[in-house]
C-alpha cells in the first residue's frame, strides 16, 4: 500500500514537472513560431501551431534589412558583453577575495558600502551618471559603453562570500612555498576557483548582452548599437513589425541560450560552494 | 545572504598580529595588499556609484529643472512635495501590496520546482535546464512575447484562444481594470524569468543538506512528505531562504522593466500598476527634467528598500554570527 | 607579506591600465556631412516610414557650409535628448516636440526668432505658437501631425448609421457597431486616455489653458464630455488590446474595429488596403457650445544652447528648414505623409487633394488645436490619470476634474512665476 503510494507520488511529480515545462516553454515557442510566420499568419483568428509554411526568408530580411544593422550589433553586443564579463570578474574577483581574506582594520566599513549599493535603484542614478561619463569625453566610445559598468557590487558580494568558504589549507601550503598574496591569488586561488568565476561570469554576461538604457544613451552611433538598440528599433511610433520583431528577440537570446546551456553545471556548482545562500 | 554574509572578515583570517614592535609595519603591509586587492573596484565604484549617488542626494535639495548644476537651494521642498503627492503615495503602497504577493509566490514556486527536480530521477538535467532558461531572457523579450502574442486583447492572442475554446469571451488582459487582469499578466512574466534562477539557489541548498539527517528522520517515523519537508528540509534551507527573500524583495521595489515594456504607450502610463520608479520616470526623472524632484523621490524609495532590507535581515536574525549556514 | 614592486605593477595594469587601453578606441562618428567648416549633429527621432533616414541624410549631405552628421535615435527619444541636453556631447541642432518650456526657461535652447524674418506668416500658426514664448519662436516647425478620426463606409452603411457629428452620436455608433467580431471603435489600448488627452475639452469648447495662462476647463461641461468617453468603455464597444496601437492602423485595416483613432499618416496604408473604402472626422462636437476638434502638433528644429557653433547651427537650421522648401515638401510628402507647415507649400501639394486627405488639411486648419507650452508634464499626468479613472473606473468625472484643477493651477503659478 505505501509502496503503491510512493510510485503514485513518484508519477504524479513526473506530470507536474512535464505540465509546468511545456509552461516555461511556450514562450520560447511562440518566438520562433511568430517569427517564422507571415504577418497574416500572425493575426489570422484561427490558431495554427505553426504557420502552414515556415518563412525562411525572414531571417535573411532580417539580415539584409538596411535600416537596421542586426548582424553588426550582434557583433558588437559580443564583443561589449566579453570585455564587460573579462573586466567585471577580475575586478570583483579581486576585491572579494581581499575582503573576505586580508585582515584589514576597514575591511567590514568597505564590505557595508559595496553592500549598500545594492539597494540604491539604478535609475535613481542615471542622470548624473549620464553627465559624469560626458565629462570624461568618453560618450560614444567603447570606453564609456564599458567601463562604468565594470564595478558590480553584486559579483564583488558573491566572490566574498565564496572565498569566505574558501579552504585555508591551500593557501598556507602556499605561504610555506614563499608565495606572497598576489602569487598565491593567481597560481593557487583561482584556478581552484572555477566554478564561482563560471557562475558570476555568466550572470554578468546575460547582464551586459540584454542592458539597452546604457548602451542607447552613451553609443549615440548607429555604428555602435548593440543588439538590444537594434531590437528596440523594429517598433517605432508608426508601425510594428511584428514577425520581424519576433525574429529578432530570437536571434538576440539565441547566443545567451548556448551560455547557458553550456555552463549550467558550473553555475549550480559554483552556487553550491559559494555563500550566495 | 547568510550568516556569513556579515560575518566580519577577521573571523575568516585569524591572523591578529601579536603586539610587539613589527605590528605597525606588518599593519601597513596588509593594508596595502587589502587596496591593491580592493582598490581597483573600490576606486570604480565610488567613481561610478558613489559620486552619481551623492549628487543625486544633492540635487534632491535645490529647485533643477532641467539642470545638474542647480544655484536655487529649496531645503526640503522637494521631499515635502512627494510625500503630499497622493499618486507617488499610491505607488509606494501599490507596490508594498506587489511585493507581499510577489515575493511569497515566487519563493513558494521556486522551492517547489527545486524540490521536485531535485527528487526526480530521469530527465533531472532537462528539467533544470527548461526551468532556468527564461533567466537568460531580457525583460524586453518577454514583455514582448506577454503583451503582442500571449495576453492581447483580441481573438488571436493565446491567452483568449484557449478561452475561445471553452466558448467564453475575449478578454482585453492589460487594459481592464475590473477585474484587474493586468496583475496576471505582470505576475506571470515575472515568476517565469525569476522562478529558474531562485530554483537553482534552492537546489544548491538541497544538495548540501546531509542524507543522514533523513535517514535519522526515517529511523523516528517521520513520514516522507510534508513531516519531512516541516521538519528536517525547511530548517536546513534556511540560508538560502533568506538570502532568497532578500533578493526578491530589493527586486520587487525596483520593479521597473516589465510595468514599463508591459503597460506605457506612446503617450504614457496608466494610473494603476505603477511602481514609484514608473512614476517618478514620467513626472520627473524621464523627458519632464525635475531632477530635485525626482532624486527626493529616489532617495525615499532607496531609504525605505534600506529599512524594510536592514529590518529583515534583524528579523531573520542575519547579523548573528553563529547562525547556521 | 612583502609587496614586490613588480606585483603591484602586475595589479596597476591588469585592474586599471590595461583595461582602459584595450577599450580605448573611439566608436567614431561616421561624417557623412559633405560640407566643410565646423562639425555639427543633427539629431532626428526615429521615423517609421522607409527612407526618411536616407532623405535626412541626403539633405544633411547637400549642406556645404558645415559638415553635418545626422544621428538617428530609436527608442525613448525625448528622454535620451533631455539627458543629452544637460551634457557638452548632446546635438548641436535637434528635432524636438516641443521644447518644453522648462528647456526654454532652463536656457537650453537658442532663440531662433530671427530666422524667420519676412516668413513667419507663412507658417501655419496653430503649430507654431506653441514654438513661441514671450515674443520669442525658439524651434522651426517642420511638419504638421495631426489626427482623425477613421470609419469603413460599408460597415456603417451596413448597421445603418450615419458618420457621426457629435459625441452623443459617436457614442451610438460605436454600440451599434459592436458585433461579436468587430469592435466599434479603437482609441488605443488603454481606451482612450492617452492619445485623446485634451482633444474631449476642446469639443466641449474648453481648453486646456486659457489665453492668460489659468486653468481652461474648469467648467461643468468638461465633466459632462468626460464622462460620455466612459459609456463608450463601458458599453464595450471599444476595442481593447489590440497588438499593435493606435498610431498603428493595423487593427483598423484587419477588420477589428469599424472606427479607429489614428494619425494622418496612416492615410497612405489605409488607402491601399482598402480603397474608398473609407472616411476620416474630426473628433465630433458636445454641447451647445462644443465644435469638432483634431490634435495638431510638430517636431521643431531647435539649437541646443551648448552647441560650440551656435552661429553656424543656426545658419544651418534656417538653411534646411526655411530657405529649402524642395526638401521640406520631400520631407513632408515623399515618405510619409504629413501636411507641411508651411501654408505655401501645403497648398501647392497635389497629393493633399484627394478626399480624404483634402479633409485632413481642411480639419486642421479649421478645428486644430496644439498642445499649450504651459501644459507641462507634470499637468499632463494628472489630467491623464484622471481620464483614464474616468474611462476605466467609472471614477465620478467631476471630482476627478477638482483634483485634477487643483494640481495643474499649482503648476500653471510654477512656471509662471519663473517667466518674469
Amino acid at each position: 500500500m505505501d509502496d503503491a503510494l510512493v510510485r503514485a507520488g513518484r508519477a504524479l511529480r513526473l506530470v507536474v514537472l512535464i505540465v509546468l515545462a511545456v509552461l516555461f516553454l511556450i514562450p520560447f515557442y511562440l518566438l520562433v513560431r511568430n517569427g517564422l510566420s507571415s504577418e497574416q499568419d500572425i493575426t489570422s483568428p484561427e490558431w495554427t501551431l505553426f504557420p502552414s509554411e515556415l518563412h525562411w526568408d525572414n531571417v535573411r530580411e532580417l539580415f539584409e534589412d538596411p535600416s537596421v544593422p542586426f548582424a553588426r550589433s550582434l557583433l558588437d553586443s559580443a564583443l561589449i558583453a566579453v570585455a564587460t564579463t573579462a573586466g567585471t570578474v577580475l575586478l570583483a574577483s579581486l576585491a572579494g577575495y581581499g575582503l573576505a581574506r586580508i585582515p584589514y582594520r576597514h575591511a567590514d566599513t568597505v564590505f557595508y558600502a559595496v553592500l549598500g549599493t545594492l539597494m540604491v535603484p539604478a535609475a535613481v542614478t542615471f542622470v548624473p551618471s549620464f553627465v559624469l561619463v560626458s565629462t570624461l569625453g568618453w560618450i560614444s566610445t567603447l570606453r564609456g559603453l564599458i567601463v562604468p559598468t565594470l564595478f558590480s557590487a553584486f559579483a564583488c558580494f558573491v566572490f566574498r562570500q565564496y572565498f569566505l568558504g574558501f579552504p585555508r589549507e591551500l593557501e598556507d601550503a602556499a605561504q610555506v612555498d614563499g608565495l606572497g598574496p598576489w602569487r598565491t591569488y593567481w597560481r593557487i586561488v583561482v584556478p581552484n576557483a572555477r566554478p564561482v568565476f563560471a557562475a558570476v561570469g555568466t550572470i554578468v554576461f546575460i547582464g551586459a548582452w540584454n542592458a539597452f538604457l546604457w548602451p542607447l544613451v552613451i553609443g549615440q552611433d548607429q555604428s555602435a548599437w548593440t543588439v538590444q538598440v537594434a531590437l528596440s528599433s523594429f517598433t517605432t511610433a508608426q508601425v510594428v513589425r511584428l514577425h520581424e520583431l519576433f525574429l529578432a528577440a530570437a536571434v538576440s537570446i539565441l547566443p545567451l541560450l548556448l551560455v547557458f546551456l553550456c555552463f549550467q553545471r558550473w553555475i549550480v556548482a559554483g552556487v553550491e560552494r559559494s555563500g550566495i545562500d | 545572504m547568510s550568516a556569513r554574509t556579515v560575518e566580519a572578515p577577521s573571523t575568516a583570517a585569524p591572523a591578529a598580529a601579536k603586539p610587539g614592535p613589527g605590528e605597525r609595519a606588518v599593519h601597513r603591509r596588509r593594508a596595502l595588499w587589502f587596496w591593491v586587492f580592493v582598490g581597483p573596484f573600490a576606486a570604480g565604484l565610488a567613481l561610478f556609484t558613489y559620486v552619481p549617488l551623492l549628487w543625486s542626494v544633492w540635487l534632491s535639495f535645490f529647485d533643477a529643472h532641467n539642470t545638474v548644476t542647480p544655484t536655487h537651494f529649496v531645503g526640503l521642498d522637494n521631499y515635502t512635495a512627494m510625500l503630499s503627492d497622493a499618486a507617488f503615495r499610491d505607488s509606494l503602497l501599490t507596490f508594498a501590496l506587489f511585493t507581499a504577493f510577489i515575493v511569497p509566490a515566487t519563493y513558494v514556486l521556486s522551492l517547489a520546482l527545486a524540490l521536485m527536480v531535485n527528487r526526480v530521477r530521469r530527465l533531472r538535467a532537462f528539467f533544470r535546464s527548461v526551468f532556468f532558461l527564461p533567466a537568460a531572457c531580457s525583460y524586453v523579450v518577454a514583455a514582448l512575447i506577454w503583451k503582442m502574442s500571449i495576453f492581447n486583447g483580441v481573438r488571436f492572442g493565446l491567452a483568449n484562444t484557449v478561452l475561445d475554446l471553452f466558448g467564453a469571451e475575449p478578454v482585453a488582459w492589460l487594459s481592464t481594470t475590473d477585474p484587474p487582469w493586468y496583475w496576471l499578466v505582470v505576475v506571470t512574466v515575472r515568476l517565469w524569468l525569476q522562478a529558474g534562477f531562485y530554483m537553482i539557489l534552492f537546489l544548491a541548498g538541497l544538495q548540501r543538506i546531509d542524507p543522514v539527517l533523513y535517514e535519522a528522520a526515517a529511523v523516528d517515523g517521520a513520514r516522507p512528505g510534508w513531516q519531512v519537508l516541516r521538519h528536517i528540509t525547511l530548517p536546513q534551507l534556511r540560508a538560502t531562504s533568506v538570502a532568497v527573500v532578500l533578493l526578491l524583495v530589493i527586486n520587487a521595489f525596483q520593479a521597473f522593466d516589465e510595468f514599463y515594456n508591459l503597460l506605457s504607450d506612446a503617450r504614457g502610463y496608466p494610473p494603476y500598476a505603477r511602481p514609484p520608479l514608473v512614476y517618478l520616470y514620467y513626472t520627473a526623472l524621464g523627458q519632464g527634467q525635475n531632477l530635485g524632484l525626482g532624486s527626493a523621490g529616489a532617495v525615499i524609495l532607496a531609504l525605505i528598500i534600506g529599512v524594510v532590507t536592514v529590518g529583515q535581515a534583524r528579523w531573520f536574525g542575519l547579523g548573528r554570527r553563529n547562525a547556521d549556514g | 607579506m612583502t609587496i614586490s614592486r613588480r606585483a603591484l605593477l602586475a595589479a596597476a595594469a591588469a585592474a586599471g591600465g590595461g583595461l582602459l587601453a584595450a577599450c580605448g578606441s573611439n566608436t567614431g562618428r561616421g561624417d557623412s556631412g559633405g560640407g566643410s567648416g565646423p562639425a555639427l549633429s543633427h539629431w532626428y527621432h526615429q521615423y517609421g516610414e522607409a527612407g526618411t533616414e536616407q532623405a535626412v541624410k541626403r539633405y544633411a549631405a547637400a549642406y556645404k557650409k558645415a559638415r553635418v552628421t545626422v544621428q538617428w535615435r530609436p527608442g525613448n527619444y525625448d528622454q535620451q535628448t533631455a539627458a543629452a541636453l544637460l551634457t557638452d556631447s548632446g546635438p548641436d541642432v535637434f528635432e524636438v516636440n516641443g521644447p518644453s518650456l522648462d528647456q526654454i526657461q532652463g536656457g537650453q535652447v537658442v532663440d531662433l526668432t530671427g530666422l524667420l524674418d519676412g516668413v513667419e506668416d507663412d507658417y501655419n500658426p496653430v503649430v507654431l505658437t506653441p514654438k513661441q514664448h514671450d515674443g520669442k519662436t525658439w524651434a522651426i516647425p517642420q511638419v504638421i501631425d495631426m489626427q482623425m478620426l477613421y470609419y469603413r463606409k460599408s460597415l456603417l452603411r451596413d448597421a445603418g448609421v450615419e458618420p457621426p457629428t457629435t459625441l452623443d452620436a459617436l457614442v451610438d455608433a460605436a454600440l451599434k457597431l459592436t458585433t461579436r467580431k468587430v469592435k466599434g471603435l479603437f482609441l488605443g489600448n488603454d481606451g482612450g486616455a492617452g492619445v485623446l488627452g485634451g482633444t474631449p475639452l476642446y469639443a466641449a469648447g474648453l481648453r486646456l489653458v486659457t489665453e492668460d495662462g489659468t486653468v481652461g476647463f474648469d467648467d461643468p461641461a468638461a465633466a459632462r464630455t468626460l464622462g460620455k468617453l466612459r459609456r463608450l468603455y463601458a458599453g464595450k464597444s471599444l476595442l481593447l488590446g489590440a497588438p499593435a496601437d493606435w498610431s498603428d492602423p493595423s487593427a483598423f485595416v484587419q477588420g477589428l474595429t469599424a472606427m479607429q483613432w489614428t494619425g494622418l499618416w496612416a492615410l497612405p496604408q489605409v488607402q491601399q488596403e482598402l480603397g474608398d473604402d473609407f472616411g476620416v472626422l474630426p473628433f465630433p462636437a458636445d454641447g451647445s457650445a462644443g465644435r469638432p476638434a483634431v490634435p495638431v502638433g510638430a517636431y521643431g528644429a531647435a539649437v541646443s544652447a551648448r552647441s560650440r557653433h551656435v552661429d553656424a547651427a543656426k545658419e544651418y537650421v534656417k538653411w534646411l528648414w526655411v530657405d529649402r522648401t524642395d526638401y521640406q515638401e520631400d520631407f513632408a510628402l515623399s515618405y510619409g505623409f504629413h501636411i507641411p507647415a508651411r501654408l505655401s507649400l501645403a497648398k501647392k501639394a497635389a497629393k493633399l487633394r484627394t478626399e480624404a486627405a483634402a479633409d485632413a488639411v481642411r480639419f486642421t486648419t479649421d478645428h486644430g488645436w496644439a498642445q499649450p507650452l504651459l501644459w507641462t508634464p507634470a499637468a499632463q499626468t494628472a489630467y491623464q490619470d484622471a481620464l483614464s479613472r474616468i474611462i476605466k473606473d467609472g471614477a465620478d468625472p467631476e471630482r476627478e476634474l477638482r483634483t485634477v484643477v487643483r494640481k495643474v493651477s499649482d503648476e500653471l503659478r510654477r512656471v509662471q512665476r519663473k517667466t518674469t
